[in-house]
């Protein structure tokens, strides 16, 4: 479909582009307008609701269901915001952030983001053979053996869930949660 | 383009909750959705709103494909009547006349309608020829529906209410769809689809379906002459090549054959006679659209369409060609504010064939459409209130410039409530009917062609429309919502036909003198009575009041508007999953007597019963107006088909998913 962007189109939007360029200019940037992350990070919340996880992975009943980000954060506040003060079957829910695989610490569900594609089987290496839900943000991060993946397309974010690795892990869904989701593969 | 209903002419028309304060809506408010909503939330359309249906500021309704699969129904028009507050009558098995908020007939001229961001009325008589307008109705994703005028976004025609079907991405119809089924109605269906990817991001749908329907009685109870049958076949495209860039390519195609029976004028005595036909129809579209994110709050969307249709009846025929091209930028300008600007030129032509029933002068005509509109979206306290405003500036062939500006503004006090109020300018522009036609009925008693003649008027002026209407949305309880619109309309310059001359009889041409006020309500109320059992209900009513200015001399056109819609509409759904993957969904629905033309009230009955032995499998059972034999719902008029029944129908389906 490469003649698609050779094509009329290339030279159409590069007219409209300087068109547009002293609007888009002119406006200020509105602050942390992230729709898209809002909305993902009231997934992640539901997914700490949606799925069980072995007594196994917690040290104690109190323990909290932690949270882990690696690599580049594209939250900012917003998972914060939706997880603070929450608490579910008698634990809290904490954030971790790491820097690189290795750093991967105790954690039940891991985000692994777009700009962690690169080093995914690491990441997924890290985790291999303890109950971690990983959340990615894409089809191909599914068929590259993640469990759910958050993708936006068009102007939604469809949930995509792979449940064959969840129960691999020993991780118990909802069927709520499955309902809304596309099974794959 | 494809600025769905909801985002574009309520949300962004109106407003965004979140506007308020970062333009997105925070956590702790998405975290109040449940599941289900949740994978509903818009975050970057065409106006990428995140905006809950709740919080809309507008008479919003959407019928989901799951609204419309469990209805059972097997036609867009007929899914339309489960839209609380629209007004859809039946005339003959082909035809259709529906409106919102008064002023329906088979020729309706103040809704404006749209399949993907294609506008689907004819400039022919700014109408709807319903029989053409479908698609595999398991690929549509939703059909949303704004009662009131929606003209500051979409402009002219858009008076009364705007719909648009929305299809599925063809990501969503992936695999294998082949759908059958027969019944005393519907003689025989056959639907196909196949979806699949052509590479990364890049999915492709073709369809194709076929129809044949039966023909409806006359009034006595004989076999009317207006049984048809439809082909159609399409595809859709669409290709995300990266993250900031989407492409969506679509079109249709579709020819059938329509039986009619005409009363027509004659010119020897007794000046009257019938013809029975079998007319064509066809046509065909193609799309594409483009859209592109500078960044999370500003996009550009370019969409174009050519489209054509043919009619090729025993009393007129008309091939016209359509070409649209839609430009529309949204972005945020500074905190509190949303910009959406565009616009537009469409160009459309047509041939007719000209009969002593129906003709046009000129017979072929092209006429030009340029539009702009600009919108600004106020937050005035922080999630709390907001206001928007804009107009739309268009110049048309026959009134020239055109001005529809509106001001709309919603108050969220908390409490999951919702209150929000409008004022706006729609007009609805002169048709090429309007302006060229020469129509000679047949005359109910011998008379000459020529002395009854309806003359068309080249100086008509748009109808004017200043509409005010209040909402309130509350949720009391987590499995109860309610939804109250009141709206007042005042009318000017509305269509009469003048007689020409003094007498009894005497021929007439089209002119501006009638004006006049419309008011209603329509509530609705969905509830979760059970896991397994909701129930929806809606009730409208509408009352009509019109004048004629001093100096008209018309006599029946403020008669029949008044009495062409009811005023008092009911219906209650239920849907229950009875387990054992047995599904049972009935709706009950009345329709208030017409004063004009002269129906009966009538109470329906639809049932639907299905099973899916498996998941890729479903067998169902659907009846519709199972209450009675047959009842009229609306008649013809202007031109002389028959006055015909709807039947009760009974049919069974089968649908393989794989």
């Amino acid at each position: 479909m490469a003649f698609l962007k050779t094509t009329g189109i290339a030279a159409f939007k590069g007219l409209i582009v300087a068109c547009l360029l002293p609007l888009t200019i002119a406006r200020a940037q509105p602050p942390e307008a992230n729709r898209e992350y809002a909305l993902k990070a009231v997934f992640l919340y539901n997914f700490c609701r949606f799925i069980e996880w072995p007594k196994s992975a917690f040290a104690s009943p109190n323990d909290p269901i932690v949270i882990g980000l690696i690599g580049e954060d594209p939250f900012g506040p917003l998972l914060n915001d939706a997880v603070k003060g929450e608490a579910l079957r008698g634990r809290t829910i904490q954030i971790e952030h790491y820097r690189k695989p290795e750093a991967i610490g105790r954690c039940h569900l891991l985000f692994v983001g777009r700009s962690e594609m690169k080093r995914l089987d690491q990441i997924l290496a890290a985790v291999d053979g303890r109950s971690v839900v990983t959340v990615g943000e894409s089809d191909a991060f599914l068929d590259r053996g993640g469990m759910i993946a958050l993708a936006a397309e068009g102007n939604r974010v469809r949930l995509h869930i792979n449940p064959a690795m969840l129960r691999a892990a020993s991780l118990d869904v909802s069927s709520k949660l499955l309902s809304v989701a596309e099974i794959k593969p | 383009m494809q600025r769905p209903i909801l985002l574009a002419v309520v949300a962004v028309a109106f407003t965004n909750y979140a506007a308020a304060q970062d333009v997105y809506r925070s956590p702790s408010e998405l975290k109040k959705l449940s599941l289900d909503e949740l994978v509903d939330v818009e975050i970057m359309s065409a106006s990428r709103r995140l905006e809950p249906l709740s919080l809309t500021a507008a008479a919003v309704a959407v019928l989901t494909q799951e609204d419309i699969h469990r209805a059972g129904v097997t036609n867009i028009p007929d899914a339309l009547r489960l839209v609380p507050g629209l007004d859809v009558a039946r005339v003959d098995s082909h035809t259709w006349a529906i409106s919102s908020r008064g002023f329906n007939d088979i020729f309706a001229n103040k809704l404006l309608v749209m399949i993907d961001g294609r506008t689907i009325y004819t400039p022919l008589f700014s109408g709807v020829f319903w029989d053409v307008q479908d698609t595999l109705l398991e690929d549509i994703d939703r059909i949303e529906v704004v009662r009131g005028p929606g003209a500051t976004l979409w402009g002219a025609n858009a008076v009364n209410g705007v719909i648009n079907i929305i299809t599925k991405s063809a990501k969503d119809t992936q695999g294998f769809l082949l759908s059958s089924g027969s019944g005393t109605e519907e003689r025989g269906f056959a639907n196909l689809r196949y979806g699949t990817k052509l590479a990364d991001g890049a999915f492709l749908r073709v369809y194709a379906k076929y129809f044949n329907r039966d023909s409806f009685t006359l009034t006595n109870g004989t076999q009317a002459h207006d049984a048809w049958d439809m082909y159609r076949a399409g595809f859709r495209l669409d290709w995300d090549p990266a993250s900031q860039d989407s492409f969506t390519f679509q079109g249709d195609i579709y020819t059938g054959n329509e039986k009619d029976a005409y009363s027509v004028p004659k010119t020897n005595f007794p000046f009257a006679g019938k013809i029975r036909s079998t007319d064509n129809v066809s046509g065909g579209n193609l799309l594409g659209r483009w859209s592109h994110r500078f960044s999370t709050d500003s996009e550009l969307t370019v969409q174009t369409y050519y489209d054509r249709t043919v009619r090729n009846t025993a009393i007129f025929a008309e091939s016209r060609d359509t070409g649209d091209i839609d430009l529309q930028h949204r972005f945020a300008l500074g905190k509190g504010q949303e910009v959406v600007w565009g616009f537009g030129f469409r160009t459309t032509h047509d041939e007719v064939r000209n009969t002593l029933n129906v003709s046009l002068l000129p017979d072929s005509r092209t006429l030009n459409l340029f539009s702009a509109f600009l919108q600004d979206e106020i937050s005035i306290v922080p999630e709390r209130f907001r206001l928007t405003l804009g107009s739309k500036f268009e110049h048309n062939d026959f009134t020239g410039f055109e001005v529809q500006p509106s001001a709309r503004a919603v108050w969220t006090p908390g409490g999951r409530q919702t209150v929000w109020a409008s004022v706006s300018r729609a007009v609805r522009t002169p048709s090429r009917a309007e302006s060229d036609i020469r129509l000679n009925p047949a005359p109910p008693v011998p008379l000459p062609p020529g002395l009854v003649t309806i003359f068309g008027n080249p100086d008509m002026l748009s109808e004017e429309l200043l509409a005010y209407e209040v909402g309130y949305r509350i949720q009391p309880a987590d499995r109860l919502t309610l939804d109250l619109t009141t709206f007042y309309n005042d009318y000017e310059r509305l269509r009469t036909l003048e007689p020409v001359t003094a007498g009894p009889v005497s021929p007439s041409k089209i002119g501006n003198n009638l004006f006049g006020e419309t008011y209603g309500a329509e509530l609705s109320a969905t509830a979760q009575a059970t896991d397994r059992w909701r129930l929806q209900a809606g009730y409208s009513f509408l009352e009509v009041q019109l004048h004629r200015k001093p100096g008209s001399h018309d006599n029946s056109t403020e008669k029949n508007l008044e009495g062409s819609s009811p005023h008092h509409q009911f219906f209650i759904r239920s849907l229950v999953d009875v387990g054992w993957n047995i599904q049972v969904d009935s709706t009950l629905r009345y329709v208030d007597a017409l004063p004009a033309p002269k129906i009966p009230s009538y109470l329906t009955l639809d049932v639907r019963l299905s099973w899916s032995p498996r998941k890729d499998l479903e067998f169902a059972i659907v009846g519709q107006n199972l209450l009675d034999d047959r009842h009229p719902e609306f008649a013809p008029t202007f031109i002389g088909t028959q006055q015909t029944e709807v039947q009760r129908s009974v049919f069974g389906t089968i649908k393989w998913h794989f």
